[in-house]
């Protein structure tokens, strides 16, 4: 008998005698929804204030970007080559932006800007798949990501950032910069994956 | 867990003194008695009654425990609320009774004892929707509220006679949800963790500086104050009934 | 008298070790308290939900399993199915071999620590670098995690600082900030030397077949952003009907484990890099792993199958608090480990029977639990099922004898007359040995047998 043969005839044995079975229950979305955290106004505004309770960052355009990024002293970096001509006429030359990333130099870029596919206002999160981010490295590596979040893109909710899943294969859901509470319990960013989160709003 | 249903008005009613208040605690029981009576019920104490056999339930030895509440069963014959000054008692016969039942034959006749079975603080309030209690206590007390009474009714219960009740004051404490340490044979199979759960909910209490803690079932004041006294340091502690029937006497309101 | 091991352990512990775990739990405790209460009117609907929806799952994973299965093949990942831990071992030894991989990078994943992959993988020359921060400093150590989510609750910064400097990671520096920057660096080239990634799952969707993966730090999201191959480990337990059932689920995992509306990274992989995406997996392996979980399938404790391994029980649990995680002996402590851990031991049952009564029922965890599980009541049935096979329980009374007597009226009142004895026979005396262990540190309320009835009768007559 093969393992998938033994596991799934034990699992069979196991459930047989169940006379009635537990159903699935159905229920409404709203069901899920934290009632006592208040909406502060549309999608974009609350995604923007969550975003902000969980140490995320937004920014409402490219000039405020590059404003952001150069007083934290992040002026090396990667930029997605379908985004850069739209950002690139407000980054001064103080900055040195690479349109490809190069693996061997991963430590060299303080900050990378790769497209979302969208967000969600009721955690603050932003969405990345792979279809729109050009390099996961990219998104991930530098101490500071960028997200580009299109505004259209910004669903209220949780259940519908669920129903937007899609067949995209790596969907990720970033819900402010990366951290660890393993040292006694203290709260420290920027772990593994980036320490600064900043979405930028087009 | 279930919820308490209100009960027309007072009338008869048993009283299954629980085996703790018949080996130590006889003026709890009384107290239950005489509280129960000036709600105007008529008490009956069937004398063949003994335990709710949940010593043995939480051991694990299930035929054992069966045999103590086939006993309860044939005890407490009728239809009459049962009434039991222990959250932990009630808890056993309206939910522990019925897992170690599953599959025997005279399972619905432990359901039926079991929904018969209400806490004493929970019948007074939400059985006949008493809302204040009478006469006075002029005490500060703390309330520590027992974990069988989780999910029930019975502790919100409690606390809102105890503060009704003319000059009692009622102050909290701190990590009121930790349990007691006491779990029955977990107090000497345990006796370490045991101990030092009972310690720290002791040094919570006195923080809040109560002149007694009060506490809606034995067991948990039997630990806590076996340990409180066993260091030299005892603390007065009642029962619920034992408050409600003093501030009865206090009022003059006793016969 | 012989006392209990988890009692001993409880003694044992150091006043350091325990001062950590006890103010890391009720910290870990309060927090979500906080939020879940602030964030919703009625937490425990949700709660409810959400185990009749795993409940649902855990009794059709006759007709899930394979349906899952099917979805993750459609979507271009290979399934694997490992009936036992060995054969777990086994299965993620092909994968690597297959592709002459000698490198593993991996997530925290609880089944890995089950089925002993590391040591499994070291012996069979696979470099295997544990990446969760936490459990890296306990791969450092040689020392094993003592909670489910806070791997290191039991550590304070001085130790690890220590341990760091031991390992190399530079001159002693016990500053969190710091100890987390060096580790950032020195993990962050070997995520780009590895072969392969290695995670868990959080969660199996059936209808979609997804894989989803919940961290905070970013490792995982490493493991499929630096290595060309995925493998995942997933008990045959992780699976949820549909995406939408996530909806309940993930607004009470991070709420009840660590107190967040989400965790940073939620991760939703239904196969390998998608052809335009340069970064991640070429492959992608998941590996059902039952391990025991279709034996506790078939068992009156199946419930337990829904946990969802938030370590909330762990957090509120007062003996948890007392004898910290390592008393437990197992990868699963607490209460969810009292009852998960001796059932999956299947006949070797009696080796830790003694995990189900280090409880005092208080019920606490069943109150925090995400999915509602009645973890009370599942430790009532493994305390019959030990009585039952005749396993002994030092330090518990039996009850034969008490049962007969409290089922004969005129002995009981008999007994009740004869304690007094009691009061004149000093403890150390006292036939009863729970009765002198109580004693040890309590002491015992005066007799007062037949004291009651005496006065209901002398009430009567008037």
């Amino acid at each position: 008998m093969t393992d998938r043969e033994e596991v799934l005839s034990r699992v069979r044995s196991a459930l047989a005698p169940l006379g009635r079975r537990e159903a699935l229950p159905d229920f409404e979305a709203g069901l899920c929804l934290p009632d006592g955290l208040s909406a502060v106004g549309g999608p974009e505004e609350t995604f923007v204030e969550r975003l902000r309770s969980v140490n995320g960052e937004a920014v409402a355009g490219p000039a405020a970007l590059a404003v952001r990024l150069r007083a934290g002293g992040w002026t090396r970096g990667y930029c997605d080559p379908e985004l850069w001509p739209g950002l690139a006429p407000h980054f001064g030359p103080d900055f040195s932006v690479e349109t490809e990333f190069d693996l061997a130099r991963i430590d060299d870029y303080s900050f990378g800007i790769t497209r979302a596919a969208g967000a969600i206002a009721e955690t603050g999160t932003i969405i990345l798949d792979d279809a729109g981010t050009s390099r996961r490295l990219a998104a991930l590596a530098p101490w500071v990501h960028v997200a580009a979040v299109p505004r259209s893109r910004i669903f209220a909710t949780l259940a519908e950032g669920l129903g937007a899943l899609g067949r995209d294969s790596n969907v990720i859901w970033v819900t402010g910069p990366s951290k660890t509470a393993d040292v006694e319990g203290i709260l420290i960013e920027g772990v593994h994956g980036p320490g600064v989160q900043i979405a930028l709003l087009l | 867990m279930r919820s308490s249903e209100p009960v027309a008005r007072a009338g008869r009613v048993q009283l299954m003194a629980t085996c703790l208040c018949d080996a130590f605690y006889d003026d709890v029981a009384a107290a239950t008695v005489q509280v129960l009576e000036h709600l105007g019920c008529e008490v009956e104490f069937p004398a063949g009654q003994t335990c709710c056999g949940q010593p043995a339930f939480n051991a694990g030895d299930w035929p054992a425990s069966r045999r103590v509440v086939r006993h309860a069963v044939r005890t407490f014959r009728g239809d009459a609320p049962i009434i039991v000054p222990s959250g932990s008692c009630a808890a056993m016969l309206f939910h522990g009774a019925l897992l170690e039942f599953e599959g025997e034959p005279d399972r619905p006749e432990v359901e039926a004892l079991g929904r018969r079975v209400r806490e004493l603080g929970d019948f007074i309030v939400n059985g006949l929707g008493v809302k204040s209690w009478p006469g006075r206590y002029e005490r500060t007390v703390a309330f520590h509220r027992s974990c069988h009474t989780r999910g029930t009714e019975s502790s919100p219960a409690a606390a809102a006679l105890l503060r009704s009740i003319q000059g009692l004051r009622l102050v909290d404490f701190e990590e009121g949800e930790q349990c007691c340490g006491f779990g029955g044979t977990f107090s000497v199979g345990f006796p370490n963790i045991s101990s030092s759960m009972g310690n720290l909910k002791l040094g919570h209490v006195r923080a809040a500086r109560p002149d007694a803690l009060v506490s809606g079932d034995m067991s948990c004041l039997m630990h806590l104050g076996g340990l409180a006294e066993k260091a030299g340091e005892p603390l007065p502690m009642f029962h619920l009934a034992q408050v409600l029937r003093d501030a009865l006497a206090n009022g003059g309101l006793l016969p | 008298m012989k006392f209990q091991p988890i009692d001993q352990a409880a003694a044992a512990l150091g006043a350091e070790k325990r001062a950590a775990v006890q103010a890391g739990s009720k910290a870990g405790h309060e927090k979500r308290t906080k939020l879940l209460f602030e964030h919703y009117s009625d937490p425990d609907r949700l709660r409810r939900l959400a185990g009749e929806i795993k409940q649902h799952a855990i009794e059709n994973l006759d007709s899930y399993l394979p349906a899952a299965e099917a979805r993750l093949l459609a979507n271009g990942a290979k399934v694997h199915w490992a009936a036992t831990a060995g054969d777990a071992c086994a299965a993620v030894l092909g994968i690597l071999r297959s592709r002459g991989a000698t490198k593993l990078v991996k997530a925290k994943t609880m089944v890995s620590e089950e089925i002993e992959l590391a040591a499994f993988l070291e012996k069979h020359g696979i470099e295997c670098l544990e990446t969760d921060l936490g459990e890296f400093i306990v791969q450092l150590d040689g020392d094993h995690p003592s909670h489910i989510i806070k791997p290191i609750l039991h550590k304070n910064r001085r130790q690890i600082a220590e341990s760091f400097e031991r390992h190399g990671l530079g001159t002693y520096d016990d500053t969190p900030e710091e100890i987390t920057r060096r580790a950032r660096r020195f993990l962050r080239h070997k995520y780009l030397e590895a072969d392969a990634g290695l995670t868990g799952a959080n969660f199996v969707v059936a209808e979609s077949g997804r894989i989803v993966v919940v961290t905070n730090e970013g490792n995982s999201r490493f493991c499929l952003a630096a290595t060309r191959c995925h493998i995942v480990l997933a008990g045959i337990e992780k699976i949820v009907p549909r995406d939408r059932d996530l909806g309940p689920l993930l607004n009470l995992l991070a709420r009840s484990g660590t107190a967040q509306q989400l965790t940073v990274y939620t991760e939703f992989i239904s196969g390998p890099r998608s052809p335009s995406q340069p970064d991640g997996p070429d492959e992608m392996h998941v590996i059902f792993v039952d391990n025991g979980r279709s034996e506790v399938l078939a068992g009156d404790c199946r419930d337990i199958l829904r946990c969802i391994r938030c370590g909330a029980c762990l957090n509120v649990c007062p003996v948890y608090r007392q004898a910290g995680g390592h008393a437990y002996r197992s990868v699963y402590p607490g209460p969810v480990g009292a009852v998960l851990s001796p059932l999956m031991l299947g006949g070797r049952f009696s080796e830790k029977a003694d995990l189900p009564k280090a409880s005092s029922l208080c019920g606490a965890c069943n109150e925090v639990c995400p999915v509602n599980i009645p973890i009370p009541d599942l430790l009532l049935r493994l305390r019959a099922r030990a009585q039952r096979e005749g396993i002994s329980s030092p330090g518990v009374p039996p009850f034969g004898a008490w049962s007969v007597l409290a089922s004969r009226p005129a002995a009981w009142r008999a007994a009740l007359i004869a304690g007094r004895a009691i009061d004149h026979i000093p403890t150390r005396l006292l036939p009863v040995p729970a009765l002198r262990a109580w004693e040890n540190t309590r002491t015992l309320p005066p007799w007062r047998g037949g004291e009651f009835r005496r006065w209901w009768e002398k009430r009567r007559k008037r």
